[in-house]
């Protein structure tokens, strides 16, 4: 995205918001879900390894949505009866939203009632932080955060007991952001050790923490997150936005000015106050 | 070891080109063979500050496209030995240079020896301006009291950060030093200009020098003489402390306060 799109986006977004209601609107968003990953095509195993990790927890798992992740067994060339997979899915308590796989037109997705969506997105952490972890943070295309399930017929329990939560590092800056620079943290959040000159912009999907002066522009929850807070160590910001709801400078009360702030979104009022 | 400086601003007017002549002539007066490098092409002034204007022949711009060579192009001044002044052209604009062309000039006059190489930046932050900031090693950052003097400064230190070889070769980041210029401190009293504290709040870069504001320095300029040959002016004394610090001496500031008023002038105002 150039950047002018991008801040143009950030504030339209939020004037839709503001100004009127909009009915619906489609847009495009990452949420975290459980993926139960399927290694063998065996509904015995498969049935009795689902009560076994069900029973550990019986609240948490109750009425969970889960992707039903097919791509090993696709691998393997395997086939399963996808009618009884469904049934016992069901039947301990959990609700099959959607199926991943890696070829959409196999027999086995094609047996699946269940909508489709493209494979490797219930890929294990384990998998991924080993192979490359050093691309954990570039890796935009896959990183779906989701908690998988394996359900392995000879793996240790104990270790897949653990749920497991991808966590983005946030984009850390230790210089000073300087006048016509700017800076986005794609699906993080921002944290910069300096000040932020005039006519800079810090940008974030996520939080923004200055420790230092901000005395540009910043804009946090660009992607529409509402819960997202700007905080810095004195605010001199000639904008501050929060999910595309802004203000500028002038409407910042004065007795705020030069104090450490954070800024966040109250329904649909932006909220600043001291730290 | 060769050392590239480039003397910088953003904005016009601040003294870059004053700055430029001085703090080459300082280094050249410590032993260091320097030669100054006028970026300015079209608008060429360093040679009238450094007093050989009568004596270009060659410039930048011939050097570039190889009409001429360094020998030939270089002017030697004729007060201090080991100073060297390559002019701008005043006939060319700055799309005459290339950054191959001014590759093969850094080559050369590393391999004549020299250990410093002062470039002196035009205003603005379009081509000659990154040009002239590409190769540097330490950047010295000309600053006037006033907000969009800052305001420049601070762009023109994102630009050194992402537009410099050093960054794009991923190498140690150019060593930023802040100059300011034209300090007045009883105007910095009234409130009628920042203070060099504020100026380095806003900044954030360590402090080379404060340079007040003199008539000597428009005396000097007129004169084709740079300012720090006039031992007597504070703004010469100022350059020359920044010269030391240039070169790793830590020395107190001096000229932040008002000259205090005598009881005459008290009186008569």
């Amino acid at each position: 995205m150039s950047n002018n799109l991008l801040l143009n986006a950030a504030l339209n977004h939020g004037a839709a918001n503001v100004s009127s209601n909009p009915g619906v609107e489609l847009k495009g968003g990452m949420y975290t879900f459980m993926s139960l990953k399927l290694h063998t095509s065996d509904m015995d195993v498969i049935d009795a390894k689902l009560a076994d990790k069900v029973q550990q927890a019986p609240s948490f798992f109750k009425d969970t949505p889960v992707v039903i992740d097919l791509t090993v067994l696709e691998k393997a060339e395997s086939e399963i009866d996808a009618a009884r997979l469904l049934e016992c899915i069901k039947r301990h308590k959990l609700i099959p939203i959607v199926a991943s796989t890696s070829d959409k037109s196999s027999p086995m997705a094609q047996s699946i009632a269940l909508p489709l969506i493209d494979g490797g997105v219930g890929r294990s952490i384990k998998e991924k932080s080993s192979s490359k972890p050093a691309e954990s943070s570039s890796d935009k295309a896959d990183e779906t955060a989701s908690s998988t399930i394996d359900v392995t017929p000879d793996v240790d329990l104990s270790l897949s007991r653990e749920i497991e939560y991808v966590i983005k590092t946030p984009l850390v800056i230790d210089k000073p952001i300087r006048s016509g620079q700017q800076v986005y943290a794609r699906d993080t959040d921002l944290i910069v050790m300096g000040p932020i000159g005039p006519g800079a912009e810090v940008i974030a999907d996520n939080n923004i923490h200055i420790y230092g002066p901000l005395r540009g522009r910043a804009l946090c929850g660009v992607s529409g997150n509402t819960s997202t807070r700007i905080f810095c160590q004195s605010l001199e910001a000639e904008l501050v936005s929060v999910a595309g709801n802004y203000r500028m400078l002038e409407t910042i009360p004065e007795e705020l000015r030069g104090k450490p702030a954070q800024v966040w979104l109250d329904k649909d009022r932006l909220n600043i106050e001291p730290l | 070891m060769t050392k590239t400086i480039v003397v910088t601003s953003g904005k016009g007017g601040v003294g870059k080109t004053t700055t430029s002549a001085s703090i080459a002539t300082g280094l050249a007066k410590r032993g260091f063979k320097t030669v100054v490098i006028d970026f300015d092409v079209g608008l060429r002034n360093l040679d009238l500050i450094m007093g050989c204007e009568r004596r270009v022949v060659y410039d930048l711009v011939n050097l570039v496209n190889q009409e001429a060579s360094l020998h030939q192009t270089l002017i030697k001044d004729k007060r201090i030995e080991n100073l060297y002044i390559l002019p701008a052209s005043q006939t060319r604009d700055k799309d005459a240079l290339t950054i191959e062309g001014i590759a093969r000039v850094m080559h050369k006059l590393r391999k004549s020896e020299f250990d410093y190489i002062i470039c002196d930046s035009p205003a603005g932050i379009e081509k000659g301006a990154k040009m002239a900031l590409y190769f540097a090693d330490e950047a010295i950052v000309t600053t006037n009291p006033e907000v969009s003097s800052v305001r420049d400064s601070d762009r023109i230190l994102g630009i050194l950060q992402s537009e410099s070889k050093r960054s794009k070769m991923n190498e140690e980041p150019v060593k930023e030093h802040l100059l300011i210029t034209r300090y007045n401190p009883s105007r910095v009293q009234d409130g009628q200009m920042l203070s060099v504290d504020d100026i380095v709040d806003l900044l954030a870069i360590p402090l080379l020098g404060i340079i007040p504001e003199s008539p000597s320095v428009l005396d000097c300029s007129n004169a084709g003489k740079p300012v720090i040959l006039d031992d007597e002016s504070a703004a010469g004394q100022a350059y020359s402390d920044a010269i030391d610090r240039l070169l790793g001496e830590s020395k107190p500031h001096r000229f932040m306060e008002a000259p205090k008023k005598g009881f005459l002038s008290r009186l008569f105002g």
